[in-house]
């Protein structure tokens, strides 16, 4: 047996028989490109729901309870891209007669503004300016105390009245951020507490594990670090069967562009199945035919899978420069809160798995047409005209 | 040598049983020509394909330069018949997919030879059956009679030991058919080739060394 040679003979059958080879081949491609753009937007829904998870308030990762012996400067790390120091001061917003115990989380608003998205959902107003006494309170405590941007309103601890102006009005849609939570410069608080919240942005592609374990190394003894992964277990539940779907998509959608295929492939097989015949007489071996059977299955299904990848990344590329408005989809869904705007993306699930299953399936496939070259009797091949 | 010993085969389609070959018996030696003939039907392709080992007789025994072709089987039968024996059907022998020059190869290619070899003896095939100016030519755009020629040039490229050619010339008007069989048969003999060929062709029958005439799956006369 040489498989070069009938490597050579299944490439010599494919290139000459250019109509049905084409015809194939189209089908493959479209179906692999389609894929490879369809679970790039899947990888671009998964990205954009971290993104819109992490990027609004909470950071990839989180911890609370530091003690203030332990400076922000301290967390910067190799894959840390931001650092936000939050100090929770509980008390009491008031105004005339009406009042309100709320969370007032004293923070650096520049360093704010660089990492998270809250700002883009202030509905009124703008956001809190460092070394001012602003605040930013939600809607629900805004209509409570009838607040518009530019009025005065107080916050009152344990031994501190803080006199505020409403600097801007926030609605998330998120009933822990609406509901008894406001922010204020930190450079204006003066009683802070002894332990301070932080929120860890971090670059593309950091490790979240590893980041903890390098604080760890380094000896710093930081309670409550958790990432988004373990906050947010519903998030990552939902990431997951997005990946489980899209692999059912993808099975289902190469088994039927297979099993066209394998129809395809009998077909052609059959109405070329004299020649079979002859290679048979000619002293070919059923395992030869197997090899040549494959080899054409595979070598168009190679050429096929790269042109379809190929089509698909450029269809991810080109639609990823500007990304895809989905926001009119997902305004009510708290996990696109910032955004509804899905960047395609590829990654290796993406790009290769459509073709590796389109390659797996299609020999499954070939078994069919292989089995009646194999099975049918060389002289009854040949009395067929 | 080879020697046919009381083949019989019978043919079933559900109850009916229909008998194609009778007790047949000949002997063959090196480089002789057996042509058989008879009329459609009387089992002249049912024969060769036994000979051939594509079809296994219901009794009796089939001896080809020593092996009994039946007695061996899937692979080893395979390669048999890739080393000792070349085909040639009434017409559709070539691959659709290869050239000219491709069919010739396939089977030198299959029986191991080395470049150079492959391309004399492609060469040497093509001047000696006038086939020159269709060495890149695609079956389809050859004539019946050019597409035999390429056919017997495959079967005999590897110098097979035996030749079996089913009706070769059916599809031939009768002029064509007789000289590319006067060519065949030259080349065959210098290649010291045995060949048996079926055929209703009384015209051929002059060429060949020995006879068979089959009457209904039997020997009815011949010469032997």
């Amino acid at each position: 047996m040489n498989p070069v040679f009938w490597i050579k003979i299944a490439l010599l059958f494919l290139l000459r028989s250019r109509r049905t080879t084409l015809a194939l081949g189209v089908m493959i491609s479209f179906a692999i490109a389609a894929l490879v753009f369809i679970s790039a937007i899947a990888v671009g829904i998964n990205d954009c729901m971290i993104l819109n998870s992490t990027g609004l308030y909470a950071g990839h990762i989180t911890g609370s309870h530091i003690p203030a012996t332990i400076v922000r400067e301290t967390l910067l790390a190799d894959g840390v891209s931001g650092v936000l120091q939050r100090f929770k001061v509980s008390g009491t917003i008031y105004q005339g007669v009406k009042s309100e115990v709320i969370a007032l989380i004293a923070v650096d608003p520049d360093q704010e503004l660089k990492n998270t998205y809250l700002w883009k959902k202030i509905v009124r107003g703008k956001y809190i300016e460092d070394n001012q006494s602003e605040i930013l309170v939600s809607d629900v405590t805004a209509k409570l105390f009838d607040l518009d941007p530019g009025a005065t309103i107080f916050f009152r601890t344990d031994s501190t009245v803080y006199p505020f102006i409403v600097s801007g009005i926030f609605k998330t849609g998120i009933d822990r951020f609406d509901n008894g939570l406001a922010f204020c410069p930190l450079s204006i608080i003066s009683d802070r507490p002894g332990t301070w919240d932080c929120a860890l942005f971090l670059k593309p592609g950091a490790d979240m594990k590893q980041i903890i374990a390098a604080y760890s190394q380094k000896g710093l003894k930081i309670p409550n670090l958790k990432t988004w992964k373990e906050l947010m277990p519903d998030l990552t539940q939902l990431i997951e069967l997005n990946q489980i779907s899209m692999g059912f998509v993808m099975f289902l959608v190469l088994g039927v562009v297979s099993f066209g295929t394998a129809c395809a492939f009998a077909i052609v097989i059959i109405s070329n199945i004299r020649e079979y015949g002859i290679m048979k007489a000619m002293g070919v071996t059923s395992g030869e035919i197997v090899m040549l059977i494959f080899s054409e299955v595979i070598l168009m299904n190679l050429i096929a899978s790269f042109a379809g990848s190929l089509a698909g990344l450029l269809t991810v590329l080109i639609s990823s420069r500007t990304g895809i408005d989905l926001s009119g989809f997902t305004s009510h869904n708290q996990y696109f809160v910032v955004s509804g705007i899905i960047t395609p993306r590829l990654n290796s699930f993406s790009l290769f798995l459509p073709s590796f299953l389109s390659i797996a399936l299609c020999l499954l496939s070939a078994i069919w047409p292989t089995m009646i070259v194999i099975r049918q009797r060389t002289s009854d091949i040949l009395r067929i005209l | 040598m080879i020697e046919v010993i009381d083949i019989s085969k019978e043919f079933r389609s559900g109850s009916v049983s229909v008998k194609v070959l009778s007790k047949i018996s000949f002997k063959l030696g090196k480089g002789e020509i057996l042509t058989v003939f008879g009329k459609s039907g009387s089992g002249k392709t049912t024969l060769l394909n036994c000979i051939g080992g594509l079809e296994i007789p219901d009794s009796g025994r089939i001896n080809c330069f020593g092996t009994d072709i039946n007695a061996v089987s899937g692979k080893k039968r395979s390669i048999f018949q890739r080393k000792n024996l070349g085909f040639i059907f009434q017409s559709g022998n070539l691959l659709s997919y290869l050239s000219v020059t491709e069919n010739i190869v396939f089977p030198l290619i299959l029986n191991g030879y080395g470049k150079k070899a492959r391309e004399q003896r492609v060469a040497e095939l093509l001047e000696i059956l006038g086939l020159n100016l269709f060495a890149k030519a695609m079956p389809h755009e050859l004539s019946g009679g050019q597409a035999q020629r390429v056919a017997f040039a495959r079967a005999i490229a590897h110098s097979p030991r035996m030749l079996l050619a089913d009706e070769p010339t059916a599809s031939l008007d009768t002029q064509t058919g007789l000289n590319i069989i006067k060519l065949m048969w030259d080349i065959a003999r210098e290649n010291n080739s045995s060949v048996i060929v079926s055929t209703h062709d009384a015209g051929i029958i002059n060429y060949s060394d020995k006879t068979i005439h089959l009457v209904d799956g039997e020997i009815r006369g011949g010469k032997e």
